[in-house]
């Protein structure tokens, strides 16, 4: 089964250029032409392709805008069931302080309207993580929007490790009057865990090992290098001291939500730092949110950091991911590099890059049509392609 | 005792067949056919009433809820791991519930403790006549019972304990089949002398795969978390309740995964349970997976098993599967099908005659034999003492 859109402008290389058709073909884009280079060769093309029709879907995109399906590199879709309430919240083990092998994976509700509601919004990927009362809350998934079973739709069932840093766990274990109730007790819980791993690592390899811990086991990949640490922090010095943390144990970290990102700009740039920063059409509701800025995503950009955009849905819903991009080139961004923050820089963040987050012949066939530009709010997704599949 | 039931209706490829003889000795079916000719204790003259296997319900909490009192013996709320419960120790074979089950033609039961903690113990299969659970018990560990979803969530969250979201239940099963795995390998490699476990001991079985994981699990998402589970760990599984197992019919199908369904004459109490339709057997069946009813007594009154395999008629299914459903199915989902769930020779004599078509639920219980021992419940049935 062959798909061919025609014509349209495609977000292509960076830009948007005029397309003269793309191919689709099990579930890959197997062909891209631009009316350009057609203009270069000089050639005609004319009868044969009439040919090709035949044995393939041809779908006129005239006027209309395709891009590769949005990624949101921190959402929590599902884990919370939208409209139900708390039989289906899925979202912290908010008694277990350390629970590095509680997997999101495993709480993942496929009939959730949010995956239709992502669909609608052009997003394609997301990223699905516990929640943030836990300073270790457990492992995080990479999933398509589509599918009857979480089996179906997965990408990665274990992509990272979430900590979260300052207001959250203290809150959470301060009102049960336990440890820690201090910005010191969550990074002390960190350590302690991170330092077990590690010496387990090492009994693991000698003779006298027999019994394995399931909590440890959860952080080996973590710390052989294998997955991501996704440090949950807001205000700049929770920031700084996951960094400091990742440094103390060699761990390749994402920064999530970066709220005062752009207050230590230079230090993320220097590090090279790699964020995923949002919800910011949230209020600022709790005090770590109160520099909150849409001007944060390009500050970060201009110093070198690969910066994605997140709706942490369900706080802001997930059809919200190009409404943020969108706000941030009306706070001065630029249009190519919003797009980016949603398609390929996510993509960069999540170690998918090589096939997802660009419009490139080999990668994975989702591709989103929009009736006008994707940044205008009006716009509407006409045509939503999800590994080939046509889903909407 | 042996008992002989002349002219009787019994299941044959899809329908009653009339004019039959069933000879009951030493407890088993000794013949069947309609031409038997034999000195028998008891002659029962049945005029065409219908004769089937007794029923089986491959999920319930007989004799461990105690009727008519608020306490039961169903759920240890204070623990989240007990393997090791096992439900002949509380099971009161004089509650009036065993009476019931046997005026409902049940004569065999699947007890299993309460499935409102991740793992709360092992399923043993009983027959409901004994003076003691112990003369009843067919197999004792005949699985272990694990749960997913609301029912532990609401527990855990009443209790405050570390598993409120179905991603800490998940996390919390896996870790204690992690253990029970590499206890048992310790056990295997001679040179550790240990001290036993009671909790890991009780799980052994299922680890060597002898016996299934019987999960509870309503939702879908539930479902899958226990097949995920079960394949990691190499285990046999059987879906219990299966609320929404019709939405993954063909996962089922394709992993041979079987469903004992039910409790569905409940209403929509709990949001688990907002997919629920008695459509769900036929659409299992028609795919391709083995189902049997349960009415998951205390959630349902006993009796109302016959009444599951009436509605999903009503609902489209077949007369021959629905009933297939509460006999043979069951026998086989538990393992006893050598034992269990059909009126053939050198089956248990398991048999429940009833006044007119078993599914009719109009028509009445008369008779019940299970191992060869006879309760009637009619005055009107003809039993006459041979010569």
């Amino acid at each position: 089964m062959k798909t061919i859109l025609e014509k349209g402008i495609i977000f292509y290389q960076g830009k948007f250029q005029e397309l003269d058709k793309l191919v689709i073909e099990k579930g890959k884009i197997t062909e891209i032409t631009l009316t350009s280079a057609k203009a270069k060769k000089g050639k005609a093309v004319p009868a044969p392709k009439k040919k090709t029709e035949a044995s393939a879907t041809v779908i006129d995109c005239s006027d209309e805008y395709i891009l590769p399906g949005f990624i949101d590199a921190h959402t929590h879709i599902s884990l919370e069931e939208e409209g139900v309430g708390w039989y289906d919240a899925d979202f912290n083990e908010s008694f277990g302080l350390a629970t590095p092998h509680v997997r999101a994976f495993d709480a993942l509700k496929m009939r959730d309207r949010a995956f239709k509601d992502a669909l609608h919004g052009g997003v394609t990927t997301a990223m699905i993580t516990p929640g943030s009362a836990n300073p270790i809350g457990g492992q995080c998934c990479i999933v398509k929007m589509v599918g009857n079973t979480a089996e179906a739709a997965v990408i990665k069932e274990s992509s990272g490790m979430k900590f979260a840093f300052g207001e959250n766990p203290k809150r959470v274990y301060g009102e049960q009057k336990k440890f820690p109730s201090t910005r010191m007790g969550t990074a002390a819980v960190i350590r302690e865990w991170l330092m077990k791993a590690q010496d387990y690592l090492k009994r693991k390899k000698t003779k006298e090992f027999k019994e394995r811990e399931i909590k440890l086991e959860a952080l080996l990949p973590l710390i052989e290098g294998k997955i991501q640490a996704r440090a949950h922090a807001h205000q700049a010095d929770d920031i700084i001291t996951a960094y400091r943390i990742a440094q103390e144990f060699n761990l390749e970290m994402v920064f999530d939500h970066c709220t005062e990102g752009h207050l230590i700009a230079k230090e993320l740039g220097k590090w090279k730092a790699r964020a995923v920063v949002g919800p910011t059409f949230s209020s600022r509701c709790k005090p770590e949110l109160r520099n909150k800025t849409f001007e944060t995503v390009e500050i970060l950009m201009d110093e070198g950091c690969v910066v994605a955009l997140t709706t942490d849905h369900p706080v802001i819903p997930i059809e919200g991911l190009s409404v943020a991009a969108a706000m941030c080139v009306r706070h001065g961004l630029d249009e190519e590099r919003a797009i980016k923050a949603i398609t390929e820089n996510p993509a960069i963040i999540l170690g998918l890059d090589k096939r997802l987050g660009k419009l490139e012949v080999g990668y994975d066939a989702d591709v989103v049509v929009w009736d006008g530009h994707p940044l205008d709010t009006r716009s509407k997704t006409k045509a939503v392609f999800v590994d080939g599949n046509k889903v909407i | 005792m042996s008992i002989i039931f002349n002219n009787v209706r019994i299941p044959m490829s899809g329908t009653f067949f009339p004019g039959q003889k069933v000879l009951v000795e030493k407890g088993k079916i000794a013949s069947v056919g309609s031409m038997i000719r034999k000195n028998v204790e008891k002659v029962i003259e049945c005029e065409q009433k219908y004769l089937i296997p007794g029923l089986i319900d491959a999920h319930s909490h007989l004799g461990l809820f105690e009727s008519s009192t608020s306490v039961d013996d169903i759920n240890e709320p204070f623990a989240d791991i007990t393997p090791h419960l096992r439900p002949l120790d509380g099971v009161k074979m004089r509650d009036r519930a065993m009476e019931d089950a046997r005026r409902a033609g049940i004569s065999t039961c699947m007890v299993c403790p309460g499935s409102e903690r991740p793992i709360s113990g092992i399923c043993s299969i009983l027959k409901t006549n004994g003076n003691s659970a112990d003369v009843g018990l067919i197999v004792e560990q005949a699985g272990v019972l694990m749960s997913f979803g609301e029912q532990v969530k609401i527990a855990a969250r009443n209790g405050e304990k570390s598993y409120v979201t179905r991603m800490g239940i998940s996390a919390l099963i896996r870790e204690t089949l992690m253990k029970a795995q590499d206890y048992y390998a310790l056990k295997q490699s001679k040179k550790m002398v240990k001290d036993r476990e009671i909790d890991m001991e009780a799980l052994i079985p299922l680890i060597r795969g002898e016996v299934p994981m019987r999960a509870c699990a309503h939702r879908a998402e539930d479902i899958m978390a226990a097949i995920r589970i079960a394949e990691e760990f190499k285990l046999k599984l059987v879906i219990e309740y299966g609320t929404e197992a019709h939405m993954l019919a063909t996962v089922l199908a394709d992993k041979k995964i079987p469903v004992v369904l039910g409790p569905t004459l409940i209403p929509r109490f709990r949001y688990e349970l907002n997919e629920k339709t008695f459509e769900s057997a036929k659409i299992l069946m028609d795919a391709g997976v083995e189902v049997a009813f349960t009415c998951d007594y205390p959630g349902l009154p006993i009796e109302t098993l016959r009444v599951a395999a009436a509605m999903a008629i009503q609902y489209g299914l077949d007369e021959k599967r629905a009933l297939a459903a509460i006999t043979d199915v069951p026998a086989s989902i538990l393992g006893v099908e050598e034992r269990l769930g059909k009126i053939k020779k050198g089956l248990d004599g398991d048999l429940a005659l009833f006044s007119g078509h078993p599914l009719d639920i109009r028509s009445r219980l008369e008779a019940l034999v299970v191992d060869g021992d006879l309760f009637v419940f009619s005055d009107e049935l003809k039993v006459e003492s041979g010569t």
